[in-house]
């Protein structure tokens, strides 16, 4: 396996998150990134995941390319079962969804996730400083799968301490049991994906801590792009570079058009 | 009880939707016509309207066009993800406002996937043009089955944990049968539903292909529904496989052919995306966010849509090899003999 001298902070994000997935498992995949992560985890070590998109479709093979949307005709060929929206959110409420996998623009340390706007919530909801699209079903998944992925660009504003609006709920403020005692299911954040590294959640206070650092990161260089404290784990380790073979997937099968990674 | 939020239905009450239903012909007859007449029959000034079709998928945008052209005041927008519907009113507003206002908006998301966020979204929001109401995707999909159900509202873990039930009218409370808390969401019965679809008969049985997108649950919990249809077809074929039918006629009230009417979004077997079309779009509204002029928007209005009298017209306008390219790549997906 040669290592990929030439990839960009997307491909590498794509690259992590298809290495979170194991294989055999049914992920609720979001827009954007984590598709072109899934596609290439089927690709590589796990054939057999199952993906589920939210307008509907369960386990289509994917063979006619990336989808555009999670309502693509792509989406729905060849799948197993596709009803519309609310089936698909009641297969995540009743526990058929190991993961979901989203993104988002704004992250707190407990993995809390903002996609709605950044201002000053609430007093200035009706007037945003950025209006950013709105959950989508994000707050869905985060609510009810059992486990969430997540994939936020790593900047110092995105990794903030606190942030403009929840959108999707994480370990909420880190006490025990916070997400049961609020209602939701499932265990909540798992992995962070960023441009810089993989972040999973201590066990204890639910706070996010450096697992990989990405080559040509360090601890230092990314605890100083992070606005709140990291944790680090004590094992952390450097993220294998992606190899030629996963960049020529991504590049030249699973996103040849640049719909999602972009090459600059 | 938390989450005391000022309780309010937009569209109709639950009462109110049941009302209108009884009060409704739900005889099963010709509701063929024109689109400028279903949209003048059954669209009302102050209407909340329930948008089908999944943010550029099924969009009923052959039916947002005759609406501009006839022009619509004080309108609330309800629709769990929606990119082109929404993109193309709210541009009005911008552009011509005495052809299109949009009061409010109750939504899960607005924006275009890969193809980019919403210029439009952004522009209103950010200047507080209108009302936001927030929710989640299953929160639409479930307030608008709540709607279907006859329900007042339904039970959901969506909104629970985050802001979005702190920018709503959800109520929390502890469950009366595990006593942990659990969201309850208002119905939402709109006024009017606008849904496109690959096939229907005369009297309103549809059939959808691909997602079914919520489309089924709007159709039933609005008072009055547009059917927009790729293909109009016999009431026998539409009946040889009756559990295909994912809308009933009685919940139909106009039927119109109107091929290619969710382009530039996709619509399943017929075409897939016009990525091109829908970025020149955006590219109109992008630049009067920063100040620049809204000339060029206006006149893609004036030609495309008050220079025309009908979305045939607007598509015979449209390079031919554009609506090709949007066929063939939906063929890829769905490879068939004719």
């Amino acid at each position: 396996m040669t290592a990929s001298t030439d990839y960009t902070a997307q491909e590498i994000i794509v690259v992590a998150g298809s290495k979170v997935l194991e294989d055999n498992k049914i992920v609720f995949v979001g827009t954007g990134l984590p598709m072109v992560a899934s596609l290439l985890a089927i690709r590589t070590h796990a054939p057999g995941l199952i993906p589920v998109f939210e307008a509907g479709a369960v386990g289509p093979p994917l063979k006619c390319g990336l989808p555009l949307s999670v309502g693509d005709s792509k989406t729905f060929t060849g799948a197993s079962y596709v009803k519309g929206l609310n089936a698909a959110f009641e297969l995540t409420q009743r526990g058929f969804a190991d993961y979901g996998f989203i993104g988002g623009a704004e992250v707190d340390m407990y993995g809390n996730l903002n996609s709605t706007m950044i201002g000053d919530f609430p007093d200035g909801y009706q007037n945003p400083k950025v209006r950013l699209p709105g959950s989508g079903g994000a707050a869905d998944m985060a609510a009810s799968c059992e486990r969430t992925i997540l994939i936020v660009p790593h900047d110092k504003k995105k990794f903030s301490e606190k942030l403009g609006y929840v959108t999707s709920p994480g370990h909420l403020d880190g006490s025990p049991n916070a997400r049961f005692n609020a209602g939701m299911q499932g265990k909540g954040p798992y992995r962070v994906i960023t441009t810089k590294g993989v972040f999973d959640f201590e066990e204890q206070s639910k706070r996010m801590r450096i697992i990989h650092t990405f080559p040509g990161e360090t601890v230092d260089s990314i605890k100083a792009a992070t606005g709140f404290e990291l944790l680090v784990a004590p094992d952390v380790s450097e993220f294998a570079p992606p190899t030629v073979e996963e960049i020529r997937l991504i590049r030249e099968e699973i996103d040849p058009t640049g719909a999602f990674v972009k090459r600059a | 009880m938390k989450n005391s939020a000022k309780m309010f239905w937009t569209g109709l009450s639950p009462d109110e939707a049941r009302e209108a239903l009884v009060n409704k012909d739900k005889s099963m007859r010709d509701k063929r016509m024109t689109l400028k007449e279903a949209v003048s029959q059954f669209i009302k000034d102050g209407d909340n309207v329930g948008i089908g079709g999944f943010v550029n998928v099924r969009q009923p945008i052959a039916t947002a066009h005759e609406m501009i052209r006839q022009g619509f005041k004080d309108l609330t927008l309800s629709f769990q993800s929606a990119g082109m519907g929404p993109e193309i009113l709210g541009a009005a507003m911008i552009a011509r406002p005495d052809h299109c206002s949009i009061k409010r908006i109750e939504l899960a998301y607005w924006a275009h996937e890969a193809f980019g966020l919403s210029p439009t979204w952004r522009y209103l929001a950010e200047r507080s043009m209108v009302e936001i109401e927030d929710w989640s995707n299953y929160n639409m999909s479930i307030r608008f089955k709540a709607g279907a159900m006859g329900l007042p509202f339904i039970p959901s873990r969506g909104p629970l944990g985050g802001d979005i039930k702190d920018s709503n009218r959800t109520k929390i409370m502890d469950c009366p049968f595990t006593g942990r808390p659990i969201a309850l969401l208002p119905a939402s019965n709109p006024n009017v539903a606008l849904i496109h679809v690959q096939a229907a008969d005369m009297y309103g049985n549809c059939i959808i292909r691909g997602s079914d997108a919520t489309c089924s649950e709007i159709a039933m919990a609005s008072a009055r529904t547009i059917v927009t249809c790729e293909q109009l077809v016999s009431h026998e074929l539409i009946t040889s496989a009756p559990k295909d039918v994912g809308i009933p006629f009685p919940a139909v009230d106009a039927v119109v052919e109107v091929p290619y009417g969710a382009f530039p979004g996709a619509c399943r077997r017929h075409y897939y995306f016009s990525g091109d079309e829908i970025r020149n779009f955006l590219g109109l509204i992008a630049p009067i966010s920063k100040g620049g002029s809204p000339d060029a928007l206006k006149a893609w209005f004036d030609e495309y849509v008050f220079g025309v009298a009908s979305f045939e017209e607007y598509l015979a306008k449209l390079p031919f090899k554009r609506i090709m390219d949007a066929r063939a790549e939906e063929a890829c997906a769905i490879e068939r003999l004719a």
